[in-house]
């Protein structure tokens, strides 16, 4: 497995680390190499036994060399590439043969544009399969390489990874930074200047369009933006009840997710929005956009709310009724939760089953 | 077209009839035919009318409803109240015939939903007697101003900040850090800011409720998620070009509504030329045009616009000056603005509503057209600039040194540009005065605000996903500088003359059309306003249509550096204006020299300063304006 980086707090290091507990529990074996982690990232994680990973500390010359070092020695039933960015590298497969099937791994914004120029088109013949989060993501690829006929995709959504769950249902409450105020909106999300497609500035306004004054928003992730969007707190005078608790720990999130009054991220571009799923593991009603991935996770009036993007007075609305419309919101987090529950869509076992399909091994029993 | 002002205090300590009546009074301008006072233990309202529809008494405000419940001041146009009014069924029948009582009784059938159903200009506010709760609401472009500041007990609104400081004990000498800041970047105060700290602007679409327990803000309609339709795409032009000026027609006969004389500016412009296109399609018999021609031959649309007028066919007036001239409004216009407001263009359109009102009492424009149809230079730049902040970064470093060195103002432009990260950076860099200039506010005033370019980012954020660099900077000047710089010149400079601006391309349908319009009707081959264009063409032969646009502005860069040249330094070595305003004066002098010099020109800059200083002279100091009768242009 070709990776980025398997470590990390993003969604695509989490994307890894499920694929990764994954293949563990199929007994597959794997040799992984990640381009972006250090090794003293590695205690970060709790890797199966079973996989060997090895870690480049961004040193590209090293990681190409390893990487064809590796498709050279060859007897990989499955190559996969875990970003379209590392998608070169394996182009020499094509004229050695000596593996079998390239997968490759389409998370959202990364292959929505750029990705037709020749040389990227070319290594496009490398791949077998490409493993596409979203329906949204598999259209617009194919809007730009009309070549890849939908049998070279398999939709296979995010779930929640076991361990993850493990952790967070054995969570202890928390202390939190701040105290937590009684009645609260929650966003997770990275605070990055160019990702300000994720809503926040709508959810902050609409917060301000609330009469119930006693509503306050909190959000949980870092980033350089962190002070824009605070002054544009400011600038709706209610900085008062938003608050920015940067990075916060596993459990604390948990403790975040389980008592706010609802999960909301409108964001414009979201390939999947594993966030979503874990709000959803503990009931709480989300409120996303109408848009991309997130239509796939979110079912409107279902397992949450969804909103036309940028529409700040529909997200008002859709905050009001959320707080206020007890039959709703029981109504959506209780679906909401099923789906990412035993038999849901968005569970680990279903995951596993999607993986095994691919790789066409047995499922195992599940550990007693 | 009047002026309104009001107080609210939940219990009662309401700030004293006289102060309250010469608060009024301060809005005499803005309606010379009436004025009105009302009060209760917690209100006070106050009206100056000037009279458009229903002349009658019946139209007198503040107007209370038949049943003494709600109480109304209400400050522009209800265009559709008639087909407002034949839905609505008061119980005690309709008393007159005026769009303040059709508000009222919406109002009270419809609540706060009303607002979805009104087409028109307004800004009102309506006291609910009953329920002890004030409605404002401004309307959805923000063509009428309503300002208000609330220091958590006394709530006050008007159509001026200087009508409701006095009642809120705020005064300009101690201007707001951020909406200074703004000011010096892009010339006018975006809403919510106003130059006064205590003082806000209420945004366009949006309204508030007041009572005891809250203010409350929120909007009632929003532009900003529209997509453009790429499926219009498909359709036939003609059939594009004929709903579009159908759209106009439409919004120019709704317009019409009046019981008095009514007439149009033309410009010699394409969108003034519309407009008047349609009052004459839409049946007005002779409508009468109005044009500021001026004797400089490089500022002169008079002989273009003489034309269109004779090939509509409408009665045409023109006035000749010198540009020169103008000058002499000046201490009208520092007068008739509560803020510091820089944009030149203003003084001509004092000089035409001047001219208009001689002979109407309401007169159509053609403003909102260069922000919805594309219609500024600038809109095709930006999509440039935004493809050249993507090259390699080494490459533009490189550039940026050879520009740099290069003696010519445009190759310093272009040196300043390339240091830009994106599309909406670039737009900012073109709109705002400030450029590569060294900030003139102090550092202090730097820290505690945002800049131009963090308000427009903030904007641009909440727009409709992948859109053009040109389409968001449609999208934030109608956002900003329609309503905040060319709707507020345009009030203020008919107000002064108590002349009624009405604006048909700011109907809402048209800007949800124009939201819908794909980029390429606006912007094609370098061309701005395609589509409109195309559909003026139905009324104009193509060499009237297709000129070169000139400069609607005054020639503020050459006046800098020749007749007001001495004003300007008077002004800017004025140590008891400068003390007052946290500016780096010694920046703002090298500036000045800068520009005398013709190394650079800064005249946008450095007109905001004067006009700033000019402010602080007449508004805090109260003095006389300095006098450039002895400077004044030969």
């Amino acid at each position: 497995m070709l990776l980025t980086e398997t470590f990390g707090d993003g969604g695509i290091q989490r994307f890894n680390r499920t694929f990764l507990s994954a293949c563990d529990r199929l007994d597959v074996e794997c040799e992984v190499l990640s381009l972006v982690d250090v090794e003293s990232a590695r205690s970060r994680w709790n890797a199966p036994a079973s996989m060997r990973i090895h870690v480049f500390a961004r040193n590209k010359p090293k990681f190409a060399l390893a990487t064809s070092a590796a498709i050279l020695r060859g007897g990989y039933d499955f190559i996969i590439v875990g970003h379209i960015n590392l998608i070169e590298l394996v182009a020499l497969n094509v004229w050695i043969r000596r593996h079998g099937r390239v997968l490759l791994v389409a998370h959202g914004i990364e292959v929505w544009s750029g990705i037709s120029d020749s040389n990227r088109r070319r290594s496009f013949a490398a791949v077998d399969l490409i493993l596409s989060v979203s329906q949204y993501t598999r259209e617009r690829m194919r809007d730009q390489l009309p070549e890849l006929t939908t049998e070279r995709f398999t939709i296979f959504p995010n779930a929640l990874n076991e361990s993850w769950i493990g952790r967070f249902a054995l969570a202890e409450p928390v202390e939190l930074p701040i105290p937590l105020p009684e009645k609260y909106l929650l966003s997770v999300t990275r605070l990055d200047r160019g990702e300000r497609y994720k809503g926040i500035i709508s959810v902050i306004e609409a917060l301000a369009m609330l009469r119930d004054a006693s509503i306050h928003y909190v959000i949980a992730g870092r980033g350089e933006d962190q002070p824009f969007l605070q002054q544009v707190a400011q600038r709706f005078a209610i900085s008062d009840r938003v608050h920015f608790l940067g990075s916060v720990s596993d459990s604390q999130l948990a403790r975040l997710y389980r008592e706010c009054a609802a999960f909301v991220l409108p964001s414009g571009k979201e390939g999947f929005g594993i966030v979503f799923l874990e709000a959803m593991f503990f009931s709480a009603p989300v409120i996303a956009a109408r848009e991309k991935g997130a239509v796939d996770v979110v079912q409107d009036g279902q397992t949450g709310l969804l909103v036309r993007y940028g529409d700040t007075m529909a997200l008002a609305e859709s905050m009001n009724r959320v707080l206020n419309d007890t039959a709703l919101r029981s109504r959506i987090s209780a679906n909401g939760r099923a789906s990412v529950l035993e038999g849901g869509p968005f569970t680990f076992d279903a995951y596993v089953k999607r993986l095994a399909d691919i790789f066409n091994v047995p499922l195992r029993a599940k550990d007693a | 077209m009047c002026g309104i002002v009001g107080v609210f205090h939940s219990d009662g300590k309401l700030p004293d009839a006289r102060l309250f009546a010469s608060c009024v009074e301060r809005l005499r301008r803005r309606g010379s035919d009436d004025s009105g006072l009302w009060s209760d233990p917690n209100v006070r309202l106050g009206h100056r009318r000037l009279a458009v529809v229903d002349l009658s008494p019946a139209g007198h405000q503040p107007m209370e409803s038949h049943d003494g419940r709600y109480v109304i001041v209400f400050n522009g146009e209800i265009y559709n109240h008639q087909e407002l009014r034949s839905r609505l069924t008061p119980a005690d029948g309709w008393r007159g015939s005026s769009d303040t009582e059709t508000l009222l009784e919406a109002y009270r059938a419809w609540g706060v939903d009303c607002l979805q159903k009104l087409n028109g200009m307004f800004a009102f506010a309506i006291w609910d007697r009953l329920e002890r709760r004030m409605f404002i609401a401004r309307d959805r472009v923000g063509v009428k101003p309503l300002y208000y500041g609330y220091n958590g007990r006394l709530f006050a609104f008007g159509s001026r900040p200087g009508a409701i400081a006095p009642l809120l004990g705020a005064t300009g000498s101690d201007p707001d850090p951020e909406a200074l800041r703004l000011y010096l970047e892009l010339g006018y105060i975006p809403a919510p800011l106003s130059f006064y700290r205590q003082v806000r602007k209420l945004r366009p679409g949006h309204y508030m409720l007041i009572d005891a327990r809250a203010l409350n803000i929120a909007r009632y309609w929003d532009y900003r998620h529209i997509p453009p339709d790429t499926t219009l795409r498909n359709r036939p032009e003609g059939e594009l070009v004929e709903e579009l000026d159908s759209l106009i027609r439409q919004s120019v006969r709704l317009r019409l509504m009046s019981d008095v004389p009514l007439g149009a500016f033309l410009s010699g412009g394409v969108d003034s030329a519309m407009i008047v296109a349609a009052m004459k399609a839409s049946g007005v018999s002779a409508p009468k045009t109005f044009t500021i021609a001026f004797q400089e031959e490089a500022y002169n649309e008079g002989p273009e616009a003489a034309a269109i007028a004779r090939t509509i066919g409408v009665e045409h007036v023109t006035e000749t000056h010198s540009v020169s001239d103008l000058l002499a409004l000046l201490p009208m216009y520092v007068e008739e603005q509560d803020e510091p407001f820089a944009d030149s263009s203003a003084f001509a359109t004092m000089a035409v509503a001047r001219l208009a009102r001689r002979h109407v009492t309401v007169a159509l424009t053609g403003d909102g057209g260069d922000e919805l149809f594309g219609g500024y230079h600038y809109y095709p730049l930006a999509d440039r600039l935004s493809r050249m902040t993507r090259w390699p970064r080494g490459l533009r470093m490189l550039l940026q040194g050879v520009a740099g060195y290069m003696p010519n103002h445009r190759a310093k432009l272009l040196a300043g540009a390339l240091r830009l990260n994106g599309g909406v950076e670039a737009f900012n860099y073109l709109r705002s005065f400030a450029k590569d200039f060294p900030p003139l506010v102090t550092p202090t005033v730097l820290e505690q605000t945002a800049s131009s370019r963090d308000w427009f980012e903030q904007a641009a954020a909440s727009f409709a996903l992948d859109l053009t660099s040109a389409e968001t900077g449609m999208r934030l000047d109608l956002g900003f500088m329609l309503p905040d710089g060319y709707l507020h010149k345009v009030d203020t400079a008919t107000m002064a003359f108590s002349l009624e601006a009405r604006c048909p391309l700011t109907d809402y349908r048209l800007v949800e059309w124009a939201m819908r319009l794909p980029v390429e009707y606006k912007l094609r081959g370098g061309q701005t306003k395609y589509l409109l264009k195309k559909a003026l063409c139905r009324y104009l032969p193509p060499d009237q249509v297709y000129r070169r646009k000139r400069g609607f502005g005054v020639p503020v860069a050459e006046w800098l550096r020749g007749p007001l040249r001495n004003w300007a330094l008077d002004l800017l070595h004025d140590t008891s204006l400068t003390s007052r305003l946290p500016l780096e004066h010694e920046r703002v002098r090298q500036l000045f020299d800068l520009h005398v010099s013709g190394a650079r020109n800064a005249h946008p800059l450095l007109w905001a300063v004067l006009m700033l200083l000019c402010y602080v002279a007449r508004h805090d100091r109260n003095a006389e304006l300095p006098d450039f009768g002895t400077h004044k242009a030969a």
